[in-house]
């Protein structure tokens, strides 16, 4: 088979993945895209190009698009050690119950997204799990109202959810891991914690980044949770801009603020990677 | 050497060789629950010397050598490495360094950083630090390989990396484990030849671990044999091969032909039907004697060469032809496997598979082992 040949055949071979792609995914998002510099006048989409809905973003939206950032950063953060933890632990500390122990956490996916909000809507609630355990303890005389309805609830339930699908890419590139170069740096002179640093960490530096994006990109755009277990002074983006495309009719708005998350995240992600590298690169 | 171990002279002697032991091994020994890995064994090895440790898989070679490195912890016994105790010190704080099987190198570092980590790690400033490095690379001819990733090296090459990565730390004793397992024929003698020359040129202390009795042969100044946990003997590549002192040893290291026999005060006699004075404990014996130590000769040839005292019958059962040699494989007369080697020249062209000829040696090359 000669180049051309076998170019047109992995072409052909890859074109469905591309048409579905393309019409489910790129052609819906640059539509949002177009319509983020449109605007709506009496209820009635105008195309004309502006960028006043990105000019509202900056001056009404700054503080809730940061406020988002800021959870869904610590959300990321919290679930990706978590995960690592928990990875690290399947790869070296358990011999061969490794594979095992991470089906089990995949699992718990099968809890369903609202089953799991639920679930800690039932634990932190002022009637539920903990406060009744709590007063039968009499540690406390009055039931928390603190634990729910607050940001706290938000990231809790978060991290719970995005744990599974953190833990995976982590514990993917950790069994890439060999075992032999673990002992070399040992026999070279590194402790326990510079084989941890110098060895372990930058071959899973990739599975670190995918798990930490992946449950970031997924905090910043939920809307359910903050709604279900956020009460109202958590002020999500996902809320706002949900509202934007229901309630308020304003669709050019509610584009503009989607890319603007988009971006945003987007710009947080990089300069995690670049983070990562830099702080685990082999020196010379 | 062998040597009594009762005698005076060889109790001063084994007290010489402790004084300037580099590494002492004084009752090592590993169990695994019910599992013995390693025996209690003792063994010396001075500074300078290539010792191999040879033996099967599954013998204890490897864990005998971990446990040098450190890497498991024994469960009895004392390790000392150039005077100090080193039992209970782990890898790191050793000083010696291993070359792994499988290499063990860092995938996500170059091959300078590779070779430079554990001078990283000793605090060897940066300039000094690359100095050595490029020393080490020259050593392996890989001088200027030092920017290459470990996935755009050959085995070859890697192997030869692993290998000035653990003497760039310039150790005392230098623990190498099946080095050369993993690579093809011809670059297996051509990496031999190298760890030769590199044994000449930094003369360090090395010890290797192998299954290859042809590679320790070639390599070591001095070969550990090890069976089932236990190193059965001990000596230069020449004593292990021409004294084995036991049948395991003596087909384990070249070819060899055991005939069976008893000793009975004073004297062998062979199931074969020959018998000869050799002093020992009455009982079970084999008589050891090595393909290339026989020749074969027709019946009607009564004394093919004054060398040879020793002759029994035996039947031709299969010829080879093995390009500078002729293998011969016979029967015995009473039913024991037999093999002949002879150089080409030798060959008897006269005798065919079937015939029925004499085998014959000379008795001072025959060895009687009992164990």
């Amino acid at each position: 088979m000669n180049w051309e040949a076998f170019r047109a055949g992995a072409i052909a071979r890859i074109a469905p993945s591309l048409v579905i792609f393309a019409s489910l995914f790129l052609l819906p998002i640059s539509y949002f895209f177009v319509i983020s510099f449109w605007r709506v006048r009496s209820y009635q989409l105008r195309t004309d190009l502006t960028l006043d809905q990105y000019r509202e973003v900056f001056q009404n939206f700054a503080y809730p698009l940061a406020y988002t950032l800021a959870v869904a950063f610590a959300i990321a953060a919290v679930t990706t050690l978590l995960a690592f933890a928990y990875a690290y632990y399947c790869r070296f500390k358990t011999w061969r119950f490794g594979i095992t122990l991470v089906f089990l956490a995949l699992l718990t996916l099968f809890g369903g997204y609202l089953t799991k909000i639920y679930m800690w809507k039932t634990i932190l609630g002022s009637a539920g799990l903990l406060n009744s355990a709590l007063l039968q303890l009499e540690l406390i005389s009055e039931p928390l109202t603190v634990l729910l309805y607050n940001v706290g609830a938000v990231i809790i339930t978060l991290v719970h959810y995005t744990l599974p699908l953190a833990i995976l890419p982590i514990y993917g590139s950790l069994r890439g891991v060999d075992d032999v170069p673990l002992e070399a740096a040992r026999d070279l002179g590194a402790s326990r914690s510079r084989v941890f640093f110098d060895i372990i960490l930058p071959q899973c530096r990739l599975g670190i980044l995918s798990a930490f994006s992946l449950s970031f990109i997924f905090a910043a755009g939920d809307y359910v949770t903050p709604l279900m277990v956020g009460g109202t002074s958590t002020s999500m983006i996902g809320l706002l801009i949900e509202a934007q495309f229901g309630a308020r009719l304003n669709s050019p708005l509610g584009s503009a603020l989607s890319f603007s998350v988009i971006t945003s995240c987007a710009l947080i992600i990089l300069l995690v990677a670049a983070v990562l590298h830099v702080l685990v690169r082999p020196r010379d | 050497m062998y040597q009594d171990p009762c005698s005076a002279s060889a109790a001063y002697a084994r007290h010489q060789e402790q004084m300037s032991s580099l590494v002492e091994l004084r009752g090592i020994s590993r169990t695994y629950g019910p599992i013995i890995a390693v025996e209690p064994t003792d063994l010396d090895i001075k500074e300078g010397e290539f010792v191999a440790i040879l033996g099967p898989s599954g013998c204890g070679k490897t864990t005998l050598l971990r446990m040098i490195g450190g890497f498991i912890s024994p469960s009895s016994g004392v390790i000392k490495l150039d005077g100090q105790d080193m039992t209970r010190v782990g890898p790191e704080a050793r000083p010696t360094n291993m070359v792994f099987q499988g290499y063990g190198l860092f995938p996500h570092m170059t091959v300078a950083q590779n070779v430079g980590y554990g001078l990283r790690l000793a605090g060897i400033a940066a300039e000094e630090r690359a100095r050595r490095v490029q020393d080490a690379l020259r050593l392996v001819h890989l001088d200027d390989f030092g920017g290459r990733r470990i996935d755009e090296l050959s085995g070859g090459q890697r192997q030869r990396i692993a290998l000035v990565r653990a003497l760039v730390m310039r150790p005392k004793v230098l623990l190498l484990d099946e080095p050369l397992a993993a690579l093809d024929l011809k670059l297996r003698r051509a990496m031999q030849d190298e760890f030769r020359r590199i044994h000449a040129v930094t003369g360090g202390t090395f010890v290797f671990v192998t299954h290859d009795q042809e590679e320790a042969m070639s390599l070591a100044t001095r070969i550990c044999v090890m069976e089932r946990g236990r190193i059965v003997q001990d000596g230069t590549p020449r004593e292990i091969y021409l004294q084995p002192r036991t049948r395991f040893v003596s087909r384990f290291i070249g070819e060899a032909n055991l005939f069976h026999g008893r000793r009975q005060s004073g004297h062998v006699h062979l199931d074969n039907g020959l018998s000869f004075a050799h002093e020992g404990d009455d009982g079970e014996v084999d008589c050891v004697v090595r393909p290339e130590n026989m020749v074969i000769a027709s019946t009607s040839d009564t004394s093919p060469s004054k060398r040879y005292d020793m002759n029994i019958t035996a039947k031709l059962v299969d010829m080879t032809f093995m390009g500078p040699n002729v293998q011969y494989k016979l029967i015995t007369g009473n039913g024991e496997d037999a093999m002949v080697e002879t150089s080409n020249e030798d060959r008897k062209s006269s005798i065919e598979t079937g015939a029925n000829v004499m085998l014959w040696w000379n008795s001072a090359v025959q060895r009687i082992v009992t164990e």
